[in-house]
């Protein structure tokens, strides 16, 4: 049996209902830009939020009182994901995979500035356990009463890949039959300022220049299991890391060599940074290629999920935002590459696809 | 994509490599261990001045750093890269040829020392150079050091906090059995950072006297860091190329207790669970196993679920926490003491639990002495924080 997605969600700064952010996509909207300032230095920095009333429906659970902004959104896109399961998973043998890269930047910077200030005295035991990787993970296993494994990987903006494969390798076993994948980031002064100073951000002067990333928040999640129907996850492919930014294309040119032919698209993680260059290098001129990073801004760990969704719809719809050539194959590839070192891909097929016949 | 189970595929471990307070390398890890040495000494890494707890278990910076062979780029690195290359170095020095398909590691705070820096420069109203900030996230340390021996596999890093090494070691061993992978490198890795150590200490888990596991007077944790990979590789495969097999994974067990986002639920059942999934696993009853190293932070409500759970499902089989000798390297432990485990199997010998004065509940502590024994069957227990359990089984090698 196929790896389908059984359901999938996300939380982005341009709202979170899968039909309606995948039509404004289509129509070319743009998630608003707001100014974001760090107390420390005054620096500003251009970030695109998720606004306040995509959160509304979220509903209450004790875990959510004082947990950050990331583990709402991941909560959000989680439960909507599990929602659209035609049949109820069994929680005896579901699995939660959470991938992440910032992580609750949040607390660990308000955690840290009491310690600076004030003195290690002073520290909340209430925000420490914020500020761990997988706190966000516990929070959904705990709204979610799942008992079994859940792993939290980490890693640069390729990680969505690592986690999916993790989970890819959970679903081979005897003991897992559905897989549930969320990732989420939000956005801080601090992370941005780290950024900045990497050199990899826009210069909030100059917002409409297409070069450096605009940071962003939200989340993605999938559901998996085992089955022949609808959207299916082809083939993982984790990459080797690259040592020098000018070795990213040639690990991104080695991911895609190694997916299979016939691949109509690719839905890419260019965010105005050398990745731009790296991955048109690595799938050739011809193949049309889209970014949602272009709409939706860098949300790091759960940029790949907004990747994936975004190719989903691509193949359900026969159409990709940006591009006048509509995606006739059956086949369509999310590449990922981060900015500190990792690199991967998948793709994606539609079962009930024209172009699918004879694929196996 | 298809799924073929194959659920027969047997895992060796053929190499393992460790750096941790205890020692550098496998000879002085043992040496220590039947040493009963305590490694716990006062912080100098940071300032403790305001903290309730004061000592952690270290790595001596001067040996680690080998200061006076570092390049310009090695010196950007950070210590626990440092930790991974040199658990890396021994590793490879007994299997030249190993060639992982990925990398499985656990970590909780990869370079966190360099965030803080970061931090503080800001707040100083400096600029920091890209390398710190390139250095900080937790996969740069497994990278570099692959890097450094010309190895460039996929890193997949866990971070299921105290939980992390046991479940990449788990999960690496699961996707070999399941015939996915043949090749895997897995451990884990955490270096002492200030903000780990203000964390554990603002909960009171950290305690400023003796860690003392499973004694009834125990009042906490000792933070310690370090490092341990182990080669693991499908055992045909391992046999066809004459490879030396050190032992076996058997098992393993995750479950997630949702009962506190730092508490372990007090009936002991989430433990009980992993450690149940583990011996199902391995096809083994609680009486094959010859020795526990448990998780056993000398937190109050730790040791009371773990020692629980232990009690009911093992009965009097011979239990050690090493945390008591190295303190709690976090996302490093779970590699570290799957190493002790494997060392005590060839060797023989049951690692002791230091500073045990007054037992609390029935367990067969191996209080404070290492001793010798006869056994096939080892466990190794993690929990974390978010309510990870974890435990693996590893099996002595029969020729």
């Amino acid at each position: 049996m196929s790896l389908s997605i059984a359901g999938m969600s996300w939380v982005t700064p341009l709202g979170s209902n899968v039909n309606d952010v995948w039509q404004r996509l289509v129509a070319g909207e743009a998630a608003s830009i707001e100014i974001l300032e760090n107390e420390q230095n005054g620096a500003r920095y251009l970030v695109r939020r998720v606004p306040a009333t995509t959160m509304a429906h979220l509903p209450p659970h004790a875990r959510l009182r004082r947990a950050s902004a990331i583990s709402r959104f991941a909560a959000a896109a989680g439960l909507a994901a599990l929602a659209e399961a035609k049949t109820p998973p069994s929680l005896d043998r579901i699995a939660l995979v959470f991938a992440i890269s910032n992580g609750g930047v949040i607390y660990t910077r308000r955690f840290y500035a009491e310690i600076v200030k004030s003195g290690a005295q002073s520290a909340s035991p209430l925000l420490f356990p914020e500020t761990v990787f997988n706190a966000p993970a516990s929070h959904l296993t705990a709204i979610l009463e799942i008992s079994g494994a859940s792993y939290t990987v980490v890693g640069d903006g390729a990680v969505g890949i690592l986690a999916l494969k993790l989970a890819d390798d959970l679903l081979a076993s005897e003991d897992v039959d559905t897989c549930l994948v969320v990732a989420a980031e939000e956005i801080d002064s601090l992370v941005c300022e780290a950024y900045r100073q990497w050199r990899f951000l826009r210069d909030p002067k100059k917002p409409e220049t297409g070069r450096g990333m605009i940071m962003s928040e939200g989340a993605g999640a999938v559901l998996l299991k085992r089955s022949n129907d609808g959207i299916e996850i082809d083939q993982i492919v984790p990459g080797a890391n690259f040592f020098r930014r000018s070795e990213a294309s040639a690990r991104l040119g080695s991911v895609v060599s190694r997916l299979k032919n016939g691949i109509g698209f690719c839905v890419g993680s260019g965010n105005g940074t050398f990745i731009d260059r790296a991955e048109r290098a690595a799938v050739g001129d011809e193949m049309p290629v889209y970014s949602p990073k272009i709409a939706l801004g860098e949300s790091v760990g759960a940029s790949v999920f907004w990747q994936l969704i975004t190719a989903a719809k691509a193949l359900e719809a026969g159409t990709l935002p940006g591009s006048s050539k509509p995606p006739v194959d059956s086949h369509a590839m999310v590449l990922a590459c981060g900015l500190n070192q990792q690199t991967g891909g998948l793709t994606l097929r539609r079962r009930d696809c024209p172009a699918f016949q004879g694929s196996t | 994509m298809n799924f073929e189970v194959k659920t027969s595929q047997r895992v060796a471990i053929v190499a393992a490599g460790i750096v941790s307070p205890l020692g550098f390398g496998l000879t002085e890890t043992l040496q220590s261990l039947r040493q009963a040495r305590d490694c716990v000494t006062p912080v100098t890494a940071f300032s403790v001045e305001k903290t309730r707890c004061k000592t952690a278990a270290q790595i001596d910076d001067g040996r680690l750093l080998d200061k006076a062979n570092r390049s310009r780029q090695d010196r950007r690195l950070h210590r626990a890269s440092y930790m991974v290359r040199t658990a890396l170095a021994e590793l490879l020095e007994r299997a030249r040829e190993f060639e992982p398909e990925i990398a499985i590691v656990g970590t909780t705070s990869g370079g966190m020392s360099f965030g803080e820096n970061f931090y503080r420069t800001l707040g100083n109203g400096g600029v920091c150079s890209a390398a710190l900030i390139a250095n900080y996230p937790p996969q740069k340390q497994i990278v570099d050091a692959m890097e450094k021996f010309g190895i460039n596999a996929p890193a997949q890093v866990i971070a299921n906090a105290c939980a992390s090494g046991t479940n990449a070691i788990g999960h690496a061993f699961n996707a070999i059995r399941t015939g996915r992978c043949q090749r895997i490198l897995a451990g884990g890795y955490d270096a002492l950072s200030e903000l780990v150590f203000v964390g554990f200490d603002s909960l009171q888990a950290a305690t400023p006297e003796k860690c003392r596991p499973f004694d009834s007077n125990r009042s906490g944790m000792v933070l310690g860091e370090g490092a341990a990979l182990l080669a693991l590789e499908e055992l045909e495969s391992a046999r066809s190329h004459g490879a030396e097999i050190l032992g076996e994974i058997t098992g393993y067990g995750i479950s997630t207790d949702n009962h506190h986002l730092t508490q372990p639920n007090p009936d002991g059942s989430g433990p009980r669970r992993a450690m149940e999934q583990a011996l199902a696993q391995a096809q083994l009853e609680p009486n094959q196993v010859g020795y526990i190293n448990a998780h056993g932070t000398a937190t109050v409500l730790n040791d009371t679920a773990e020692g629980k759970a232990i009690a009911e499902l093992f009965g009097d089989v011979p239990v050690s926490s090493t945390k008591s000798m190295m303190g709690h390297s976090l996302g490093a432990a779970g590699a570290i003491e799957a190493v002790v485990s494997l060392l005590a199997l060839q060797h023989q010998f049951l690692p002791p639990n230091i500073n045990f004065r007054e037992a609390e509940l029935s367990l067969n502590i191996v209080a404070n002495e290492a001793r010798d024994a006869q056994f096939d069957c080892a466990i190794s227990n993690s929990f974390g924080f978010g309510g990870t359990n974890a435990t693996i089984v590893l099996r002595r090698f029969a020729r």
